[in-house]
């Protein structure tokens, strides 16, 4: 998914706005409706004159000013994707939920104690161990649990052989963040009544109903018939963003009341997979406690950090083997976003570098501009023109390439940040290219920052050149062929 | 007549490879306002120089340099810049007009650089200029679509712009044919009739014909100083 960078946000209001301003001033100056006094006289005289001058050797600004053009137009790109996707990595994680610790049963790697004793193996959480998260009080709003298995669910001659049961409470749909295409989601009389309902993910319904209405008809899990009652929206898979959390896929997930689960298919779970049997005893699959705080500010960040703790520490006195495993989507969520500050420093470095190469390249013409009009310095000079009024001419001169640069690059990589994702779509529409989604967002502040950027690279490399010029000695420079 | 140029003991000498080479060797000259002087002298004689230095474009070794009543010869590089903006008018001898500009703004260019403000009168007057020199019907050609006479007439208009007190001229016809640096020089001598203070440097016997007054130099020194309307160039001998 691109993180839709046509979405017109206040900061890009606020860009657009500012740089209109800038023209607008602009304008106001040049035409002289501003700036009435002797110096902006001068200074607009000047803008006139290197900008005819410019006009003379049109080709070899052009050139001159390319180096400018792509270092800005590719600053914004590179910032602008960097951005896109840090943002859909940032989202992924929010999408868990970045107040939410999750708690999860798992397997032990060496189990052979329990395997030796029995058939079933008994591990993960509790239902006791979710009684003790009663200590946090207000502090957590949920917790949710949940039992998850594998199972066939069957309508008719139709067969889902992966699916996947989750168990839970009603609450499942708030913490992450479910939609409803049809129907409704669990409640918790469904729960207290014990009643065989369900509520089919999308591709599920797809799979078993392709034809006719889900709701209302009974499919079949395990043995046992559950009623459908609501179909879940389409929902994005999470990025497998490693460590213990595996990408997931929840669209083939089927959602019956935790107390029916227990009632109708007992304690202990059979699975059958590749020819082999086992029998596990998982109380509960995994808990998502939602705590109730503001990811934005630094106290509500500390507050989930302080219940991530607390959990951890309640489990470790509680469990003697590690069978179970604490996620905290917000750590890897300021992971994220320092990784999001270095990628930033690195661009700016990419930046500078790119517009220093510029910069470098219209230093080069303005050398070889001021060698081929030494005459017109000595006619100037001969005129009356005093050292800084020639400085000032060829500084003008470079400043107006690079900023005009600078202006043109900025229009051509927002643009670029707004065509190239919806090309690359078209493209990746044909069967023979592949590759994933180009997310771009639009980074404002890299608008200002590349074109005051390349104003600076004028004034800096156009000072040696200018002041090249204004040291010619005026006979010699009339006597230049 | 009150001097309106006034050289003390003016000596230039130049350093070239380590050499001294004693270009001007203590000249002592004065030139009156409303005058229209020649100099003149075989290449090498100084004369070029000496119109650099009175151009205020070439500083000099020692003496003084007295413009009306100030002494340049102590000015700094921008006090002389507005010397020459404020008080001089050039014309030289390949015209050098600005090939981007058209010929009213070739005409203005001495302007842009006097910090007045450029506005409708000051082209007006540009144009009024263009017309005293014959090219009102040419105000927005290019140099490059001009004769070489034309040139030089956007020169001398040019020359004119800043009201000057003295117009300096570089063999103003060395690259005219003979028809052209005739009509350039009645202009010379129309303007030198209205009051305008010329001295010009040239190798022609026939154009010095027109100045009134002829300075000859030799070696850095000035081999005679004649006045025309008491002698033909002639009788000055060759």
């Amino acid at each position: 998914m691109s993180a839709a960078p046509l979405g017109v946000s206040p900061y890009l209001l606020g860009g657009l706005g500012a740089v209109a301003v800038v023209a607008v001033l602009g304008w106001l100056f040049l035409s002289g409706r501003i700036g009435k006094g002797g110096t902006s006289a001068k200074l607009r005289r000047s803008v006139s004159l290197a900008v005819k001058s410019l006009w003379l050797h049109k080709l070899r600004s052009f050139l001159s000013v390319l180096g400018i053009i792509i270092g800005t137009c590719s600053v914004i790109a590179l910032m602008s994707f960097g951005e896109g996707s840090m943002q859909d990595a940032l989202e992924d994680i929010k999408r868990q939920g970045a107040t939410n610790i999750i708690v999860r049963s798992v397997k032990p790697p060496d189990d052979s104690a329990t395997a030796s004793r029995g058939f079933v193996t008994t591990y993960g959480l509790t239902r006791d161990d979710i009684g003790q998260f009663e200590v946090f009080g207000n502090s957590v709003s949920r917790v949710v649990p949940m039992r998850v298995f594998p199972t066939e669910v069957r309508y008719l001659e139709r067969i889902l052989s992966n699916g996947r049961v989750i168990a839970t409470t009603p609450d499942y749909q708030q913490v992450n963040k479910l939609e409803l295409s049809r129907g409704r989601f669990l409640v918790e009389s469904d729960d207290t009544e014990l009643d065989n309902y369900c509520v089919l993910g999308a591709e599920a319904a797809d799979k078993l109903f392709p034809y006719e209405d889900p709701l209302g008809q009974s499919i079949g899990m395990r043995g046992h018939f559950f009623r459908v009652i609501g179909v879940i929206r389409d929902r994005m898979p999470t990025g497998g963003t490693g460590g213990s959390q595996a990408a997931e896929n929840f669209n083939r997930d089927i959602y019956i009341p935790i107390s029916t689960s227990r009632r109708r298919f007992g304690e202990v779970i059979f699975t059958r997979s590749s020819g082999s049997r086992s029998a596990e005893k998982v109380d509960v699959s995994q808990v998502t406690l939602t705590v109730d705080a503001q990811v934005d500010t630094p106290e509500g960040r500390a507050t989930v950090k302080a219940v991530g703790d607390e959990v951890k520490a309640i489990l470790e006195k509680r469990h003697q083997r590690r069978d179970y495993d604490i996620t905290v989507p917000l750590d890897k969520l300021e992971e994220a976003e320092r990784a999001q500050a270095r990628f930033t420093a690195l661009m700016a470095m990419i930046a500078s570098i790119s517009l220093v190469v510029g910069g470098i390249g219209i230093m080069n013409i303005m050398l070889a501009t001021v060698t081929e009009r030494t005459r017109e310095i000595g006619i100037r000079r001969a005129l009356g023109a005093k050292r800084k009024d020639i400085t000032l001419q060829f500084l003008v001169e470079a400043v107006v390439q690079t900023t005009i640069g600078g202006l043109c690059g900025a229009v051509i990589g927002v643009t670029a940040v707004y065509a190239i994702p919806g090309a690359w779509d078209l493209l990746r529409g044909w069967e023979w290219v592949s590759g994933p989604a180009l997310p771009a967002k639009l980074h404002v502040t890299s608008i200002f920052l590349s074109v005051c950027v390349s104003v600076l690279v004028g004034v800096c490399f156009g000072l040696y050149p200018a002041w090249r010029a204004a040291k010619l000695d005026p006979i010699e420079a009339l006597r230049h062929v | 007549m009150p001097a309106i140029v006034r050289i003390v003991d003016l000596v230039k000498n130049y350093y070239l490879g380590g050499q001294t080479v004693h270009v001007l060797q203590g000249l002592n000259l004065s030139f009156d306002e409303g005058d229209f002087v020649a100099l003149m002298g075989p290449s090498g004689s100084g004369k070029s120089t000496l119109l650099n230095v009175l151009g205020c474009l070439d500083r000099l070794t020692s003496g003084q340099y007295f413009l009306g009543d100030v002494d340049v010869s102590a000015m700094s590089d921008d006090q002389l810049s507005e010397v020459r903006s404020t008080y001089l008018g050039f014309i030289f001898q390949s015209y050098n007009l600005l090939p981007q500009y058209t010929v009213v703004e070739n005409i203005e260019l001495p302007l842009l650089y006097q910090g007045i403000k450029l506005d409708d009168a000051t082209k007006a007057r540009c144009v009024e200029l263009a017309e005293l020199v014959g090219l009102g019907d040419r105000l927005d050609h290019r140099p490059l679509q001009l004769s070489g006479g034309q040139q030089q007439r956007v020169a001398i208009a040019r020359s004119l712009v800043n009201d000057p007190h003295l117009i300096l001229g570089d063999e103003p016809t060395g690259n005219l044919d003979t028809k052209t640096s005739i009509e350039i020089m009645q202009m010379l001598r129309e303007l030198n009739r209205s009051g305008k203070t010329i001295i010009m440097v040239t190798h022609e016997n026939d154009i010095a014909e027109w100045a009134r007054r002829v300075v000859r130099l030799r070696d850095g020194q000035v081999e005679s100083d004649v006045r025309n309307d008491t002698r033909t160039i002639a009788e000055m001998g060759r």
